[in-house]
C-alpha cells in the first residue's frame, strides 16, 4: 500500500510539471529547456516564502506567477527578439539558476520546522495517510480542468492552431508569437507550480532539483498520449497525468528490485524509445491499412 | 500493438500491486550489496530475526564511501554483523535528487528497521520520507545538521533521527598551512554554488582566517566546465588553494592540480583521499572513524538503549595532518620539525 501511495504522490506531482510540458511540446511543438529551472523556481519561490511566514497556499500562487514570468521571459526572447526555439529555452534556464540561488539564498533550503500546504490541511486530521495525496489530487484536478477549459476557448483553439496549423492562425489576423508567448506563459506556470508542490512535499528546496526536469516531464507525455492513445473517452490532458503517474511508477519499481541509480537513465532513455516506437508502429499500421 | 500495449500496462500495474502485497517484496527488492546478492533468494524467514539496515548514500565519492564503510564497522564492533543478525541494503543516488527521494521512500515503505543516510541532500530526504513513521534515521556527513533544519540548536531532533556531521576542522587547517608556508599571505579557494555546504565553510574560513594572518579569495563556479578558468584565475591571485569538501570541485581535483601547478603554488586538501590525488597535505577528518561513529550511535539505538531523537548529533573533533611527500617536494615544502612526529603518510 505505502509504495502505490507513494508513487501516485510523486507521480501526480509531476504531473502538473507533464501538464506544461504537453502544452509546449505536443501542442505549441516547442522544445522548452526552461522547465529545467522553472521546477526549481517554483520550488525556490515557495520555500523561501514559507521561510518568511506567508501562507502556504498563497505561496503556491506565487510561485504559479514566478513560473509564469519564466516563461513570458522565454517567449519574449524566441518571438520578438527571433531567437530560436531551443536556444531561448537554454538562455533562460541558464539566466534562471543564478536568480533560483538568489531567490533561496543559498543551494538548499530546508522547510522542516514550517508549515506546508499539507501540514495546515483543514482536513489533515480526517484523511491521515490519505492527507498529502489529497492535497495534491486537488492540485493536479485544478490545474487540469482549468487548462481543460483554457483550450475550448478561443484563446485555447488558437494556441492549438499554432503547433498544428499555423497558417490558419495568420489567416485569422491573428498574430502567432502572441499566441506561443501565452502558451509558454501558461506552461511554466505549471511547471512552476508543480515545483512549489515538490518542495513542499519533500520539505527542502535544493538547487539540483530541476535536473532532468524535462526528461520527466518528456517521458510522462509521450508515454501518456502513446499508451492511452486508444482509449479516446481520456482526454489527452487526462492521458498526460496517467502517464506521469505510470512513469513514476517503472521507476519506483526499477529501484525497489535494485536496479542502481547509475542505470536508471540508461533504463529511463530505453523505456522511453520503446513508447516512442511502439507509438510509430502503431501510425505505421493504420495509414498502411 | 494495442494488445501488447495493454499487456505491458498491465504488467507494470501487477508488478506495482506485488510491490504493496506484503513485506515479503523487500526480499526481492534485494541488496544491492555485491557480495550479498546471493541472500535475495534466501527464504525470508530470516527477515523477520535479522533486522533491516537500509543504507542510502547521495553520491560515490572517496569520503562518502569510507563513511558507508565506517558505519558497516562500527554496527560490527557493537555486535551487529551483516548476514548473522542484520540484513544491509545500500542504494546510492548517483547525485540525482529524483532518485534521492526515491530510494528514502522505498526503504520507508520496505519498512527498515533503520535508516542511514550520507550527506546532506540524502539526509533530508530520508528525514522526510521516514517522517510518521518510527524508522529511526541516522545520519553522517551532514555539515551543519542545524542548518539543514535536520537538528534543532541543542543538538536534538524533533524527529526520529540523530547522526554526525562532518564539519571542517578549519581552524587545524589554517594553522597547518601556516605551519607549512609562513610567508604565505592569500589563500584561494574554489567553491560551486549549488552546494550549501560550501557556502557554511567559507564564511567559518574568513571569520577565522584574520587570526593566522590570512586573507581568503574565493571563487564559485556553476558547473565543472567552469572550473579550468576559474582555477587558473585564482591560481594567479593567491600563494596558495585550500579545498572544502565541496563534491564538483573534488570530483575536477586534477584540473585545480594542473592550474596551481602552472603557477606554482600547492593545493591543500580537506580529506585523505585529496592528498592521495596529489594535494600537499591536509588536516582532514577520518570519514572512516566518522562512519564508525555513526555506526555505534545506530547500535545504541537498535539495541532499544536510548531513542534516536534522545541522542545529540555529534560532530567528530580530532583531525589528523595528512601528507603527500613527493606533492610537498615538488613545491619545496618540507613538514616542520614540531609536526613531524605526528603527520600520516596517505598512500
Amino acid at each position: 500500500m505505502a509504495i502505490t501511495l507513494s508513487i501516485l504522490e510523486q507521480g501526480l506531482i509531476y504531473a502538473v510539471l507533464a501538464l506544461g510540458v504537453y502544452i509546449t511540446y505536443k501542442i505549441l511543438d516547442f522544445p522548452d529547456l526552461t522547465v529545467d529551472s522553472s521546477f526549481p523556481l517554483g520550488a525556490a519561490v515557495s520555500a523561501i516564502l514559507i521561510t518568511k511566514g506567508l501562507n502556504a497556499y498563497l505561496c503556491l500562487i506565487v510561485s504559479f506567477l514566478a513560473g509564469a514570468a519564466a516563461g513570458l521571459t522565454t517567449g519574449i526572447i524566441h518571438v520578438k527578439f527571433k531567437v530560436r526555439d531551443l536556444l531561448s529555452g537554454i538562455i533562460t534556464m541558464t539566466m534562471l539558476y543564478s536568480i533560483n540561488l538568489h531567490i533561496a539564498g543559498k543551494a538548499n533550503l530546508p522547510i522542516f520546522n514550517s508549515e506546508n500546504i499539507f501540514s495546515i490541511s483543514p482536513l489533515k486530521d480526517y484523511l491521515g495517510g490519505f492527507n498529502t495525496l489529497f492535497i495534491i489530487f486537488l492540485v493536479v484536478l485544478a490545474a487540469k480542468l482549468v487548462l481543460d477549459w483554457y483550450l475550448k476557448t478561443k484563446s485555447g483553439y488558437l494556441l492549438r492552431a499554432v503547433g498544428d496549423n499555423p497558417t490558419l492562425v495568420t489567416s485569422l489576423s491573428k498574430d502567432n508569437g502572441t499566441v506561443k508567448i501565452i502558451g509558454l506563459v501558461i506552461a511554466n506556470a505549471l511547471v512552476s507550480l508543480s515545483g512549489a508542490v515538490m518542495c513542499q512535499q519533500q520539505r527542502f528546496f535544493e538547487i539540483s532539483m530541476g535536473t532532468g526536469a524535462i526528461v520527466i516531464g518528456l517521458a510522462s507525455v509521450i508515454i501518456g498520449i502513446n499508451l492511452f492513445k486508444t482509449a479516446s473517452f481520456l482526454k489527452p490532458t487526462t492521458a498526460v497525468i496517467l502517464g506521469s503517474v505510470v512513469y513514476k511508477a517503472c521507476v519506483a519499481i526499477a529501484i525497489s528490485f535494485g536496479l542502481s541509480a547509475t542505470d536508471m537513465k540508461l533504463i529511463t532513455g530505453a523505456l522511453f524509445l520503446a513508447v516512442l516506437i511502439l507509438g510509430n508502429l502503431g501510425k505505421g499500421k493504420k495509414s498502411n491499412a | 500493438m494495442k494488445k501488447f500495449m495493454a499487456l505491458a500496462i498491465a504488467f507494470a500495474l501487477s508488478l506495482s500491486f506485488v510491490g504493496c502485497g506484503d513485506s515479503s517484496a523487500n526480499e526481492s527488492a534485494g541488496s544491492t550489496d555485491q557480495i550479498n546478492n546471493e541472500a535475495s533468494e534466501q527464504e525470508h524467514s530470516d527477515n523477520d530475526e535479522k533486522l533491516k539496515i537500509s543504507i542510502a548514500q547521495f553520491a560515490e565519492h572517496g569520503s562518502l564511501d569510507n563513511c558507508r564503510e565506517g558505519f558497516i564497522d562500527g554496527l560490527k564492533e557493537e555486535g551487529f554483523e551483516e548476514g548473522k543478525n542484520i540484513e544491509i541494503e545500500y542504494q546510492n543516488a548517483q547525485a540525482d535528487m529524483g532518485a534521492a527521494n526515491q530510494i528514502a521512500q522505498n526503504f520507508v515503505n520496505d519498512k527498515a528497521d533503520l535508516i542511514c543516510a550520507i550527506a546532506t541532500p540524502m539526509a533530508q530526504a530520508c528525514y522526510n520520507a521516514a517522517d510518521g513513521t518510527d524508522i529511526p534515521v541516522i545520519y553522517t556527513a551532514v555539515t551543519d545538521p542545524v542548518a539543514a533544519e535536520l537538528s534543532n540548536e541543542n543538538k536534538l531532533s524533533e524527529k526520529n533521527a540523530t547522526g554526525t556531521s562532518d564539519k571542517l576542522p578549519v581552524e587545524q587547517q589554517l594553522k597547518m598551512i601556516r605551519a607549512f608556508m609562513p610567508e604565505a599571505k592569500k589563500i584561494g579557494i574554489l567553491y560551486s554554488t549549488s552546494e550549501v555546504n560550501s557556502e557554511t565553510a567559507i564564511e567559518q574560513y574568513k571569520e577565522k582566517a584574520g587570526e593566522y594572518g590570512f586573507e581568503i579569495v574565493e571563487s564559485g563556479v556553476n558547473q565543472s566546465a567552469d572550473i579550468p578558468m576559474a582555477a587558473a584565475d585564482i591560481a594567479s591571485k593567491v600563494d596558495c588553494i585550500t579545498n572544502l569538501t565541496d563534491n564538483t570541485i573534488v570530483s575536477n581535483l586534477a584540473v585545480v592540480l594542473d592550474a596551481a601547478e602552472k603557477a606554482s603554488i600547492p593545493v591543500f586538501g580537506s580529506e585523505i583521499e585529496q592528498v592521495k590525488n596529489g594535494c600537499v597535505a591536509a588536516a582532514g577528518l577520518d570519514y572512516i572513524e566518522l562512519g564508525k561513529l555513526t555506526g555505534k550511535m545506530a547500535a545504541s539505538v537498535l539495541k532499544n538503549e536510548k531513542k534516536a531523537n534522545e541522542i545529540e548529533y555529534e560532530v567528530i573533533s580530532q583531525s589528523n595532518v595528512y601528507i603527500n611527500s613527493q606533492a610537498l617536494d615538488k613545491f619545496n615544502l618540507s613538514v616542520p620539525d614540531d609536526m613531524k612526529e605526528s603527520v600520516i603518510e596517505a598512500e
